[in-house]
């Protein structure tokens, strides 16, 4: 079993599970994720020490009122690499993780063994909008994000207490936050994805339908030179929820490959 | 106690959709019915002056069936130019949904100094749905409520020109012309859904409070949060401060009123109010703390309210004139509230006339021990 640790990064609280042994890796979660230590982070702690932080505002982690952008999360991160000492990592991102990820990567390449990022959110593409989640409920929500909805089960809240509740609200606070609008991407960030020097992996669900493949997928492997791109056909939006050995698998495949090559 | 007539503009109509607000196709509005309707509706409103009612109240909403008046300040525009004596209370601007709350600023100093000084400015955050009409992120929702307020206030009370330098509105020259003609600024009231921080928020400021569509028993328990919250800033508060919205229909005799209630004051609750859940509760709209006093005493949604509840609980008030005059007494004598802001509603505009003229030979007179008081005097500013 991961423990739990809470750290203080630079002032900012932080709620993290760690477990595993071998090279680090950085796995940032999406929405409804925090605190979820599934299937995906036991295969991957097989090989990795897996250090999974919550952001702020989501799980454990108390939301931080300085953060207002989707950078200031990326800064977060970096600042937890510095606090954790960790000189380079692999970082893996799911969606709104994956939009974290792609932010540092921008910014920090040098930092980064390999970047992993799941179908994620964060870019403008032409001829697709993002369907607006904040607007539906939780079967539309299930209904956008899962190809296979009993996949849903593991995300399911544990009651409908107040606190269970009021978590709920504070994480899409801390979410809406920094996507509200513009919705789910940085009007900056494409532009920037040549930046990233990192060796990078576009895992994508076949099926998505916030952010699908085409046309959202393959603008990122477009955007990140030499990027490689591994489809899931069995998934919609959330690949390591849905077929997490498959992905894990392709990780780990693809993480081993760049360990130290640089 | 003083009437004022508010007014929500409503275009009637029935659907079997789950939201009348957002979402539900504008290709339903027919601008041949609303013109209809707009005229009827100002013509209610200055008939009410001409009844003896102190102030008219318009509002804004975007994106719905249940009020079509998403520029309150165009409806107030009219209603100066048609009235001479009756307060225009706009309840209110939702100064986060603007861009540029400056704009406000000049729109209520405009019709301010057009009207001769007759202008309430109600200051709203807008209901929780209008964050997914406008854009504006819910989450900065309380914040550039307090930062465009404090810039209109500056705007009308300081000499420019001046630069204002916020989070959300900055400005190298605040200057508008033309300035306001009530001093030191137009009136400012606060309707709200009595969360904590807005009630202590209008309460340091001696902004009046205001309580649409609400229960009497949190309409009362708000009531003495406000009062308790003056009182902490070293003043007692005037009736004046204390406005209630409750719908009317008044008639020949109870059972008529009944009738009326159940089909034109429920259509208000049960399909004016309809939402798709979502957009009752937009992340951050509220804070954590006000979000566990709801949940730990979560009230009924509007569309799931049925008349009897609606009735016992005091959503509306409805009977002959003098069953109007009792239930009145609650809001007049108990809860002491100074303003009732209330419609009418009846089967047809010539009905909804005779309904106006009934409550206001039957009924208003009852309650006019103040009728020589400026209720804005001292409050609001």
């Amino acid at each position: 079993m991961p423990d739990w640790q809470e750290l203080s990064v630079r002032g900012t609280p932080v709620q993290m599970l760690r477990d595993g042994a071998g090279p680090p890796l950085l796995f940032l979660h999406g929405a409804g994720g925090a605190g979820r230590w599934l299937a995906f982070q036991d295969r991957l702690a097989k090989d990795y020490t897996v250090y999974f932080p919550s952001h702020p505002g989501h799980g454990g982690s108390p939301a931080a009122e300085w953060i207002e952008h989707i950078s200031d999360l990326a800064f977060h991160y970096l600042d937890l690499l510095d606090r954790l000492g960790l000189e380079r990592v692999h970082l893996v991102g799911a969606s709104f993780g994956g939009w974290i990820a792609g932010e540092i990567a921008t910014m920090a390449s040098h930092r980064l063994e390999s970047l992993v990022l799941i179908d994620p959110v964060g870019i403008r593409v032409d001829g697709w909008i993002y369907p607006f989640l904040f607007g539906m409920d939780i079967p539309e929500i299930v209904g956008t994000i899962f190809q296979n909805p009993m996949a849903a089960l593991a995300l399911a809240p544990p009651d409908q207490s107040i606190d269970t509740l009021a978590l709920q609200y504070r994480q899409g606070t801390a979410l809406a936050r920094v996507s509200w609008n513009p919705y789910l991407y940085n009007p900056l960030l494409r532009r920037r994805l040549g930046r990233i020097s990192a060796p990078t992996l576009l895992c994508w669900g076949a099926h998505d339908r916030l952010a699908p493949l085409k046309p959202c997928g393959e603008a990122w492997a477009q955007e990140i030179l030499g990027s490689r791109l591994r489809v899931f056909e069995e998934s919609g939006h959330v690949p390591h929820l849905e077929e997490p050995e498959a992905v894990a698998e392709a990780i780990g495949e693809f993480c081993r490959l760049r360990q130290g090559a640089r | 106690m003083k009437f004022y007539y508010f007014h929500l503009m409503p275009y009637h109509m029935e659907h079997d959709e789950s939201s009348s607000w957002v979402t539900l196709s504008n290709r339903h509005y027919d601008p041949a019915v609303g013109h209809t309707l707009y005229n009827q509706y100002l013509d209610q409103l200055e008939y009410a002056e001409q009844l003896g009612w102190d102030g008219l109240c318009v509002n804004e909403h975007h994106q719905n069936c249940y009020g079509t008046m998403p520029s309150p300040n165009v409806m107030a525009a009219m209603l100066v130019r048609r009235t001479t004596k009756a307060k225009i209370a706009i309840l209110g601007n939702g100064l986060p949904l603007r861009e540029n709350p400056l704009r406000i600023a000049e729109e209520i100093a405009m019709l301010d100094v057009a009207s001769g000084g007759r202008v309430i400015s109600g200051f709203v955050r807008g209901i929780s749905a209008e964050y997914f009409s406008t854009g504006i992120n819910p989450t900065h929702s309380r914040d550039r409520f307090y930062e465009a307020a404090e810039l209109i206030l500056r705007a009308w009370t300081e000499e420019g020109p001046f630069p204002f330098d916020g989070r959300f509105y900055r400005y190298h020259y605040v200057n508008p012309w033309p300035r306001p003609i009530q001093k030191p600024h137009p009136p400012v009231w606060c309707p709200s859904q009595g969360s904590s921080e807005t009630v202590e928020w209008a309460a340091k400021r001696r902004f009046p409070y205001l309580m649409v569509f609400t229960p009497i028993k949190r309409i009362a328990q708000i009531y003495g949060e406000y009062r308790e919250a003056c009182e902490k800033n070293g003043y007692k508060a005037s009736r004046y401060q204390l406005t209630v919205n409750v719908p009317i229909v008044v008639a020949e005799n109870d059972a008529k009123a009944r009738e009326l209630a159940r089909k034109h004051v429920m259509w208000v609750y049960n399909t004016g109010l309809r939402m798709h859940p979502p957009f009752w509760r937009p992340p951050g709209y509220m804070t954590e703390a006000s979000l566990r006093r709801l949940l730990a005493n979560p009230p009924k949604l509007p569309s799931e309210l049925d008349f009897d509840e609606a009735e016992r609980e005091g959503y509306l008030i409805y009977g002959s004139p003098a069953t109007v005059r009792d239930k009145l007494r609650v809001f007049s004598d108990e809860l002491k509230a100074g303003i009732l802001c209330s419609g009418m509603t009846g089967p047809s505009h010539e009905q909804t006339l005779e309904m106006m003229q009934l409550f206001a030979e039957e009924v208003m007179p009852h309650f006019r021990e103040d009728a020589k008081v400026d209720e804005t005097a001292g409050v609001g500013r």
